[in-house]
């Protein structure tokens, strides 16, 4: 970035960009302020301050920022206004990405396990007496195990793509990765419904339905600030949850369906808008698949009828649906992200995903976008070796319908590990990824973890997998390290190309996963695959968009100028029908439901029992930056969400501690009764009730959500279905 | 006329994401604990929708609530009291401050070149009578400096040409600030073009210099300033004594700003 004084800059206009303007405006007017950085006044550091872009890591988001350096020292981050993906905003984690990085609760230096698994005593290791045992250790098993007998667990970093490949040539399929405990569901229902999974225009939208998502505190970018403005341009947002978030809040109607219903409303919406022919018959010839077969499936499931399933009265579906049909097409189901909450998700998503193919809302504004170019290429690499005693398949194939193969099913797995069956699994790496707080059933995941002969964890602080490791390595944050180029699809926003370099030197003796896997790589004979350095892979990845390294320079982002909507104009869906599938015949052939069949809840709610559902705030990112002092002390521990009625009868006090429990475990947390939650549901926040005693602001507060949810699973995709957890509330004390 | 710089803040486009406040927080080096700045909100008022009292509804068993949010395109008066909103805040450096009339030393000022309320660090005796004087209680006492903090607009940032932090980050650019008295900036225009309100107690109108946008119900909570007898009685004996005292070296302070500011021009003309 430059330093050079622009002098055109006085001290006064700065304040005709203030916050008001566009986000476009902002992008454009705050620009030139960065770089009027010798400000000729009073001094109070020794140094000017210097300022570096980089990409955020707080969460998969990766929005741009500006980082401020004085004497060495990040002092501050700001967003990069240019960055239009997310509206050049930081929220407040992005804020705290300081406070990841010179967290106390590092680590520090390599650690070998010394006791008992999760006792906390660790030995200090030099890097090479560290690499040295992994090396031999992995090998070892590949050796006697067959090498997928190790299983890698990456989480979503810009540098999880090595660990992909590190897989491959070390020749193991047995990846898992955080996908399959989020949005598989949504994926596998869209891609068998358009053939693609979309992006939401949520900007140009004018009438939206939220089912199962919570986007103004689960923050995606572009999405989340989108609705806002769509808002304001008088777009309606109608929210379906159990529970008041702070979306419903600020949505013009809140509907708290019944949990796992929604599907019977999205059917009733689709029986409104076929028999009352609210779509557009000449779209409907032309692009949609089996509207004869949908619009006799649907007959049964009228307004009336989902009205007794989904708790939210008849006249409102009917009113809702004949809204939504006139704001057509630039109105939306919202696809959601995180699906994973019933057994049935994927066909949940399917019928929403039907309700906006009746939309005709495909590739047009307002509507659902598919994918833009950004024009990132893969490098070329060598081809990975062949293994000949390999298995023929990833330990959980076959355990659910339509498996993604590349992303698995980490329930799945972990069941296949347990077992030894189909073979065994003895080894496990790990990378920013935190399955003992994220994945439901902690004890079946500690029990999986006693099946291993080797675990290795590569991570910045001692997370409860971390802890539970044989071999803990250090990482450094997003702030110390290069990475590689990501591409990234924005919405109507923008395709963009962002990259990280080190705006500080990496602390402690933490290393890259990058280097620590071309370490490895080195000492187990596969250094040829390896034998690239990140500057290489860079350039090769950029290598069609010649005008890219001047903007990452200039800008921290580069923008490919590619074609938004309309697409698909005079293009195929990539479908088996190369339509638009309503009815899907791939499922019917393989048995499946070719169209959602609304069929009854797994399991009842008893009537002093609850529903246990899960939910993100703006503050934590999945199980990770609970114990960010900063963020920590937005939400200091998790509490257990109540009505106040059920609350009165099991004489459950606000703030007073309840015993929580279920099939899979208990916990202990405060209660917090909440008008805003239905009367047969609880809801706590995740990433509490930590095992490792390394993470010193979280220890010993609040309850563990993997601890108590169940591990069911999606049918169809084998992702986690997070919301069939029936549990049993108690105040502690009470017999 | 003169600068006052501003705020005007639209409560109907904060999403409660806190951003605002810990990006104050990381700038200004704010203990734990404590905040320069908040966003509180209205507690929503549950209720049976209207479809509940619907006998239809009712036979079909439905037991659903509809909060309905104020109507974007219009301003409905003081908004829709039954629905949830957040409002963020932090100092309103007001014209008339009750925490500079509470103030002992004179520490605590109106700063005559942009109106901002501001504190003299070297001048503050961290006795807290500015804390129970500010309506909204702003300030507080510094754990580790042992004097009383509070926003100054983010002075620095703004020296340097920056936005105050809180502006910002903001994701849906609820906060909006400038120069309230130039008719260009977007703080005039946008109190020119909206109904606006600011928030005070009834009984202590400071004049605060944050106007919130009436697309949401303002909320009343702002407190009496408190600036009890004695403490006035001695603030008008102590002020002239601590400055007496620190008369010289403030006089020392001035001679080297001057110095440093000659420095500066004549690098300049280099």
């Amino acid at each position: 970035m430059a330093t050079k004084t622009d002098t055109s800059i006085s001290r006064r206009s700065f304040l005709k960009w203030s916050g008001a303007a566009t986000a476009a405006a902002v992008a454009g007017g705050q620009a030139p302020v960065l770089h009027s950085l010798a400000y000729t006044g009073e001094k109070s550091t020794g140094s000017e301050p210097e300022y570096h872009f980089s990409a955020c890591g707080m969460c998969l988001n990766k929005c741009g920022l500006v980082a401020r350096v004085e004497n060495g020292i990040v002092t501050k981050l700001d967003p990069n206004p240019k960055f239009l993906k997310s509206r050049g905003m930081l929220c407040a984690r992005g804020n705290a990405g300081t406070s990841q990085l010179y967290d106390p609760d590092r680590l520090k230096y390599p650690l070998l396990r010394k006791g008992e698994r999760g006792e906390g005593r660790w030995q200090r290791l030099s890097w090479d007496q560290a690499l040295d045992l992994a090396a031999e250790k992995l090998t070892k098993i590949g050796e006697e195990y067959t090498r997928c007998g190790v299983l890698f667990t990456p989480g979503s970093d810009m540098q999880s793509q090595f660990v992909h490949w590190f897989a491959e040539v070390f020749g193991s399929y047995n990846v898992t990765t955080h996908e399959s405990n989020c949005l598989l569901s949504r994926n596998r229902a869209y891609l068998d419904t358009f053939g693609e999974v979309p992006f939401a225009d949520v900007l140009h939208s004018k009438y939206i339905i939220m089912a199962g998502a919570n986007r103004f505190e689960s923050i995606i970018t572009p999405d989340s600030i989108d609705l806002m403005t769509a808002m304001k341009k008088g777009c309606k947002l109608v929210v379906l949850d159990p529970r008041f978030t702070k979306t419903a809040a600020l949505a013009h109607e809140w509907f708290p369906i019944r949990p796992g219903t929604d599907m019977s409303f999205f059917l009733a919406i689709t029986h409104v808008i076929i028999h009352e022919k609210l779509y557009d018959e000449k779209y409907a010839q032309e692009k949609l698949y089996g509207l004869d077969k949908l619009t006799e499936h649907v007959k049964k499931y009228s307004p009336e009828w989902a009205a007794k399933v989904c708790d939210i009265p008849a006249k409102d579906i009917r009113r809702i649906a004949q809204e939504l049909a006139a704001a057509a097409p630039a109105a939306m189901i919202y696809p959601g992200r995180r699906t994973s909450d019933y057994v049935n998700s994927t066909q949940i998503r399917r019928a929403m995903a039907i309700a906006n193919a009746l939309l005709g809302n495909w590739d047009k504004p307002g509507g659902l976008l598919a994918a833009r170019m950004v024009g990132t290429t893969g490098p070329e690499l060598p081809e990975a070796p062949f293994y000949d005693d390999n298995p023929d398949d990833r330990l959980d194939h076959g355990s659910a319908h339509i498996m993604f193969d590349e992303e698995g099913s980490f329930k799945h797995t972990r069941d296949a590990i347990i077992a030894g069956k189909p073979y065994p699994v003895k080894g496990w790496f790990t990378y920013k990824i935190n399955p003992l707080q994220s994945v439901a059933n902690r004890r079946k995941t500690l029990e999986m973890i006693d099946k291993l002969d080797f675990m290795l964890t590569v991570d910045i602080a001692m997370s409860d997998t971390a802890w539970m490791a044989d071999l803990v390595l250090p990482a450094p944050s997003y702030l110390e390290r290069q990475d590689p180029a990501a591409g990234l699809q924005g919405s109507s926003a923008c395709a963009c190309v962002v990259t990280r370099d080190p705006v500080v030197p990496a602390l402690f003796e933490s290393k890259p996963v990058f280097w620590i896997l071309r370490e490895l790589a080195g000492r187990m004979g596969l250094e040829e695959y390896f034998s690239f350095t990140m500057e290489e892979y860079r350039e090769q990845q950029l290598r069609k968009l010649p005008d890219s390294e001047r903007a990452l320079r200039e800008d921290g982002v580069y923008y490919n100028p590619s074609k938004l909507y309309g697409i698909y104009e005079g293009k195929i869906y990539k479908t088996k029908s190369q339509k638009i599938e309503l009815y899907n015949e791939r499922y019917a052939e393989m048995g499946l439901d070719p169209m959602p069949v609304c069929k009854p809840l797994r399991e009842n709610v008893p009537s002093d029992r609850f529903r246990m559902v899960v939910g993100r705030n703006a503050y934590f990112t999945h199980c990770t930056t609970q114990n960010n002092t900063l963020l920590n002390e937005l939400m200091p521990e998790n509490t257990l969400w109540i009505h106040p009625n059920p609350a009165k009868k099991l004489g459950i006090r606000d703030g007073g501690t309840v015993i929580l429990s279920s099939k899979s475990g208990e916990g202990e947390l405060k209660a917090e009764l909440k008008k805003g939650i239905r009367e047969d549901t609880v809801y706590m926040a995740s990433g509490f009730g930590v095992l490792s005693e390394g993470l010193t602001n979280v220890f010993g507060k609040g309850a563990c959500m993997a601890e108590i949810l169940e591990d069911f699973t999606d049918e169809l995709s084998g992702n986690m279905a997070m919301h069939e957890t029936i549990v049993k509330v108690a105040r502690k004390g009470a017999s | 006329m003169k600068t006052q710089l501003a705020m005007v803040i639209d409560s109907s486009s904060c999403i409660d994401c806190k951003a605002c406040m810990v990006s104050c927080k990381v700038e200004n080096k704010v203990p734990g604990g404590y905040w320069r700045n908040w966003v509180k909100q209205r507690e929503p008022r549950f209720g049976k929708i209207p479809g509940a009292k619907d006998p239809a509804a009712q036979a079909e068993g439905c037991r659903t609530w509809i909060i309905q949010a104020p109507d974007f395109d219009k301003v409905k008066g003081y908004g829709d009291p039954g629905s949830m909103h957040f409002q963020p805040g932090g100092c309103m450096h007001c014209a008339n401050p009750a925490c500079v009339q509470a103030c002992p030393t004179g520490a605590t000022y109106k700063d005559e070149k942009d109106g901002t309320v501001r504190l003299n660090d070297k001048l503050c005796i961290g006795c807290g009578c500015c804390i129970p004087a500010c309506p909204y209680g702003a300030r507080y006492r510094h754990p580790e400096k042992k004097i009383v903090d509070k926003c100054d607009f983010c002075a620095k940032r703004r020296e340097r040409g920056e936005l105050p932090a809180c502006v910002i980050t903001c994701p849906t650019k609820a906060r909006t600030f400038g120069n309230i008295n130039d008719p260009e900036s977007d703080v005039a225009r946008l109190v020119k073009e909206n109904k606006t309100v600011r928030v005070v107690n009834e009984e202590t109108d400071t004049e605060p210099n944050m106007y919130y946008v009436l697309t949401t119900a303002p909320m009343n909570w702002p407190r009496k300033a408190e600036s009890p007898t004695p403490i006035r009685w001695w603030a008008s004996l102590a002020k002239p004594l601590v400055w007496a005292v620190v008369g010289l070296n403030a006089l020392g302070v001035l001679v080297m700003f001057g110095k440093q500011l000659i420095i500066k021009d004549e690098e300049t003309e280099k």
